[in-house]
């Protein structure tokens, strides 16, 4: 399996204030695919896409991904990590405001060992015209297709997105999950997509539901549809 | 109210501007305390010690001596007081001791340790050679061949800085003393004691008349106003350079650092507009607001009075005594005058609350959206330079940072300028003191000796070269010699400071010290009279002498002759490049280049504790303004650093993009402080040559330049090297949490 999580426990806090953001996670997921991350809000999504991302590391438990097991890592191997293996997507774009369009996408693609070429990246996202603009030019759904650019430019093996549709309209989701889903296709990404939005859940190839930081259910979506048919 | 719970939270999450803001106002207050607490220390002693010790208002010697009955008589008809100061020079094993038979009226000498004379074979002697040659009350000293005992240790208000003869430069405390004996020993002692008359004028008095009269009646030798007089002038001097200096210090540093912290308090502010829009839109009044950040703001000013009140109570009296070394050991009190320590303490504080207050004003002018969309003080045209270029991103955004936050990098940059000017300050000064001793050697040339003898001569000398000296003044009274040289000399230096030489049959010329002293230049017309006669003439200076260590205006002797009303072929010293066999009772004193430069040159040491202030000062402004604004420069851009950590960005390659660009400030920084403090310097030049009678000689070399460059770099280093561990306690999580550009 390409993920591999066991386990997985994080709390927050102490004592009587603890927080059990995730509390024993078990999940595999496979190569290539799309898998969307279900949940109401609180339930834990976000804290497990920063384990994932090595963006934080777990209480107790693993965590493997393509045979790296990042639950044993240290600072200096997951920042190697982050920069190599993972791209990020999420809710508010979070670009770097004084960088323009091209810029946000290269100050990534500056440290990175292979990256994909930008003007096809740029292309695959639509967004070549707008590459001399700053990120408060644009709308929110361009900002948001910049930030899956800045995300694939690396070619990452795994693209992580939370929540990424959660500040846009019905049509600029569609529209953005269809970016995802034609990346997935065109680089062959193992993509993860976190939401609390059951819509979006129909153009998985796995669908897994969090609850209160444990899985509730895990399943194969036989009839995925295109991003463009889903009823958001 | 709610408010009041961000006071300690708001407090922790910016300690460190908080501590840093706190010493720099401190130590910028320092700056101008230190000089301010010796010069109202010395000044306000000197004051009382001179009024209750009858400072003398002028001395003269005579030639025809004065009566009892010509005393009591000029004294009534002048207002004035008088008194005859009997004393003689004696010396034992290269010692001089200079024997007094106590005053009456003017000049009292005070005891501060030991009791006064009794009987004959006691003796009190000034303090300033007991101190530095470790003579304790009860101890032996030989004078005249009699053995005394030191019962008492004294000052002398006119000779408080001890000065040997007043044409000396430097202060003499190691082989000359002043000693006091009994009436009756003091006669024994020496039957033909020289005498000094001292004068004390009353509120009626005439100076000038005064003067004329004995000139008619006793033919004045000398007249000395107090004002003229080095062994008392130096001290209210030297105290009003260090009140001076400590305005200078005001103007620079509190202004600039208080200036500079508005402006990151300020900053502050603005990026808190998230958080002020919110509470505004939860309806806090502006008033309300206004006061939580001026409060805020207020700290830095409170702390930075409140350190400095605690510091100059501790360092006032031991800081203070340090500037004292150069006089007799005076019992000065020194303390910061408590409204110097309030106005200190209230002024930075309601600058910086006003500066708070405003911010808030014109934030809350803003549409409360705008606030909460972050989007205030967004300069959105700087940002755009440099999209077309092919420059690495990392350089591009540097560059807009830098440019597009215009208040950090002026505080940056202001860190690094005043760092580099304070600190060639104190070196170039010391460079400029340690240099007049050689810079006398060049300005004499030839010459070595100047005998100035104490009768007229008209044969001419065996050797050496005969000149006219005698002590004239410009009509401010401001004294200089008067020189008539024969226009062949091969001794007297005859450069002029704009190239060329002085060709003295053509008429006056005026040494460079002079010209500053006295406030002239080329081609002026100027009225000048004899000290003594108090004759007028009028005179046009041809050209100015490089000499920047004798204050004179030179001409032939013919015309010195002429002005100095003496006979033709007469002359009063000699001038020689060796020691000359003249007996010892013909001349009254002698000048020599090496005295002169051994004085100068033992000027320098005392300056190196102010220049080690200084130098201090320097480091902790230049290191703390670099930590405010590189702090600033941080906290601005964390949701930047939090995503860059996200995208794989190590501590390393964040620190590099973010802070490596503000080197380019370092060389304009460094530049233009040492080119101010060279500018700084050679305005004070010429207040300082009045004060010391010797011109700096201001020269900017290259290891100033080096030794200012690598402290100012290795502050820079240094405040980076702490504060990148910063950039390391970002955390990634809070570009996630705060994200809404
Ligand atoms: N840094 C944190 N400190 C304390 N509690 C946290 C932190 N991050 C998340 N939590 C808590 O963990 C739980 C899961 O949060 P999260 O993973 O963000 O949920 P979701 O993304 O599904 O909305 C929540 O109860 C949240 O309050
Ligand atoms: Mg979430």
């Amino acid at each position: 399996m390409f993920i591999e999580i066991r386990n997985a426990k994080k709390q927050y806090g102490k004592d009587e204030a603890v927080v059990n953001a995730l509390d024993g996670v078990d999940l595999s997921i496979e190569k290539g695919g799309i898998s969307v991350i279900l949940g109401p809000s609180g339930s834990g999504k976000s804290t497990l896409m920063n384990m994932l991302g090595g963006i934080d590391s777990l209480t107790s438990g693993e965590i493997t991904v393509d045979g790296k097991n990042i639950s044993k890592a240290n600072a200096r191997e997951l920042t190697e990590y982050r920069r190599d293996d993972i791209g990020f997507v999420f809710q508010f774009y979070n670009l770097i405001a004084d960088l323009t369009v091209q810029e946000n996408i290269e100050v990534v693609a500056e440290i990175s060992d292979s990256p994909l070429n930008i003007n096809e990246v740029m292309e695959a996202l639509d967004i070549e015209k707008y590459k001399k603009r700053f990120p408060r030019e644009l709308s929110g759904g361009q900002q948001q297709r910049v930030a899956i650019a800045r995300a694939m430019i690396k070619n990452p093996k795994l693209l992580l997105c939370d929540e990424l549709t959660g500040a846009l309209d019905t049509k600029t989701s569609r529209s953005v999950l269809e970016f995802v889903q034609k990346v997935n296709s065109q680089f062959g990404t193992t993509t993860v997509i976190i939401t609390h939005n059951n819509a979006i859940a129909d153009m998985a190839d796995q669908v897994i539901v969090i609850r209160d930081g444990k899985i509730v259910e895990n399943r194969k979506n036989k009839n995925k549809l295109p991003a463009s048919g889903l009823v958001l | 109210m709610k408010l009041n719970k961000r006071y300690a939270r708001s407090v922790r999450a910016n300690l460190s501007f908080y501590v840093a803001a706190s010493i720099m106002t401190m130590t910028a207050l320092l700056a101008f305390y230190l000089f301010y607490i010796a010069g109202i220390g010395i000044n306000s002693y000197a004051d009382e010690f001179f009024s209750r010790n009858k400072l003398e208002d002028a001395q003269f010697t005579v030639y025809t001596p004065l009566t009892d009955e010509d005393i009591t008589s000029l004294e009534s008809k002048y207002d004035v007081t008088l008194e005859a100061e009997q004393s003689f020079d004696s010396e034992n094993d290269g010692v001089t001791a200079r024997i007094f038979k106590a005053n009456q009226k003017i000049d009292l000498y005070e005891i501060i340790e030991g009791n006064d004379i009794k009987e004959d074979s006691d003796i009190v002697i000034s303090a300033g050679y007991a101190k530095a040659n470790d003579v304790s009350v009860g101890d032996k000293l030989t004078v005249s061949g009699r053995k005394f005992t030191v019962t008492g240790l004294f000052l002398r208000p006119d000779y408080l800085y001890m000065l040997k003869d007043l044409s000396d430069s430097y202060k003499n405390v190691s082989t000359f003393y002043l000693g006091a004996v009994t009436d009756s020993m003091f006669s024994s002692l020496n039957s033909g004691p020289s005498v000094t008359y001292k004068v004390i004028f009353g509120e009626d008095s005439s100076d000038t008349e005064f003067r004329r009269q004995l000139n008619e009646d006793f033919y004045l030798m000398s007249y000395v106003p107090a004002e003229s007089n080095a062994r008392i002038k130096m001290v209210h001097d030297q105290a009003d350079t260090y009140i001076s200096w400590a305005w200078m210090m005001l103007i620079l540093l509190p202004l600039i650092t208080v200036i500079l912290i508005s402006i990151v308090i300020g900053r502050k502010i603005r990026s808190e507009q998230r958080i002020i829009g919110t509470l505004s839109a939860f309806g806090y009044k502006k008033s309300a607001l206004m006061r939580h950040y001026s409060l805020l703001a207020m700290l830095p000013g409170i702390m930075g009075g409140i350190l400095i009140s605690v510091l100059c109570l501790l360092i006032a009296q031991p800081y203070g005594e340090l500037t004292l070394i150069d006089y007799e050991p005076l019992q000065a009190e020194f303390r910061l005058p408590v409204s110097a320590m309030i106005t200190g303490m209230i002024v930075p504080t309601v600058i910086y609350m006003l500066a708070a207050m405003l911010k808030i004003r014109k934030l809350l002018k803003h549409d409360t959206v705008e606030l909460l969309n972050n989007s205030v003080g967004k300069d959105v045209k700087t940002h755009k330079i440099l999209t077309n270029s092919d420059k690495k991103v990392r350089f591009k955004f540097a560059v807009r940072s830098l440019i597009g936050s215009k208040g950090r990098t002026f505080v940056v940059f202001l860190g690094i300028f005043l760092g580099a000017m304070i600190v060639s300050l104190g070196l170039m000064f010391s460079d400029s003191v340690k240099g007049i001793g050689d810079a006398v050697k060049s300005s004499y040339g030839d010459l070595e000796y100047e005998y100035i003898l104490n009768t007229i001569k008209t044969e001419a000398p065996s050797e050496g070269e005969a000149v006219v000296a005698a002590k004239f003044e410009n009509e401010d009274s401001t004294e200089f010699t008067l020189m008539g040289i024969g226009a062949d000399t091969q001794l007297w230096e005859l450069g002029l400071t704009d190239g060329g030489s002085a060709d003295l049959e053509k008429g006056w010329y005026a040494s460079s010290l002079c010209s500053v002293v006295l406030g002239i230049e080329a081609g002026d017309e100027i009225t000048v009279r004899s000290v003594t006669t108090l004759e007028e003439h009028s005179i046009k200076i041809e050209g100015i002498i490089d000499n920047g260590y004798n204050s004179f205006i030179v001409s032939t002797r013919e015309r010195a002759e002429e002005l100095t009303g003496l006979e033709h072929g007469s002359y009063t010293a000699i001038i020689s490049d060796k020691e000359l066999d003249i007996p010892a009772s013909e001349v009254s004193s002698v000048l020599t280049k090496d005295t002169l430069k051994e004085q100068m040159d033992a000027m320098l040491g005392e300056n190196n504790s102010l220049i080690y202030a200084i130098l201090i000062i320097a480091a902790i402004i230049c290191i703390s303004s670099l930590f405010i604004a590189i702090g600033l420069l941080i906290s601005e851009n964390s949701t930047n650093i939090s995503m860059l950590k996200i995208l794989g960005y190590d501590n390393k390659r964040i620190s590099r993009m973010l802070l490596d660009m503000n080197q380019v400030l370092l060389i304009p920084g460094i530049g233009l402080g040492i080119a101010a403090a060279y500018a700084a310097l050679s305005a004070y030049k010429d207040h300082y040559a009045a004060l010391v009678n010797a011109m700096l000689p201001v020269e900017l070399t290259a290891s100033q330049v080096i030794i200012t460059t690598v402290f100012v770099c290795i502050c820079y280093y240094g405040s980076l090297y702490f504060l990148k561990r910063k950039v390391g306690k970002v955390n990634m999580a809070e570009s996630l949490m705060d994200n809404r550009e």
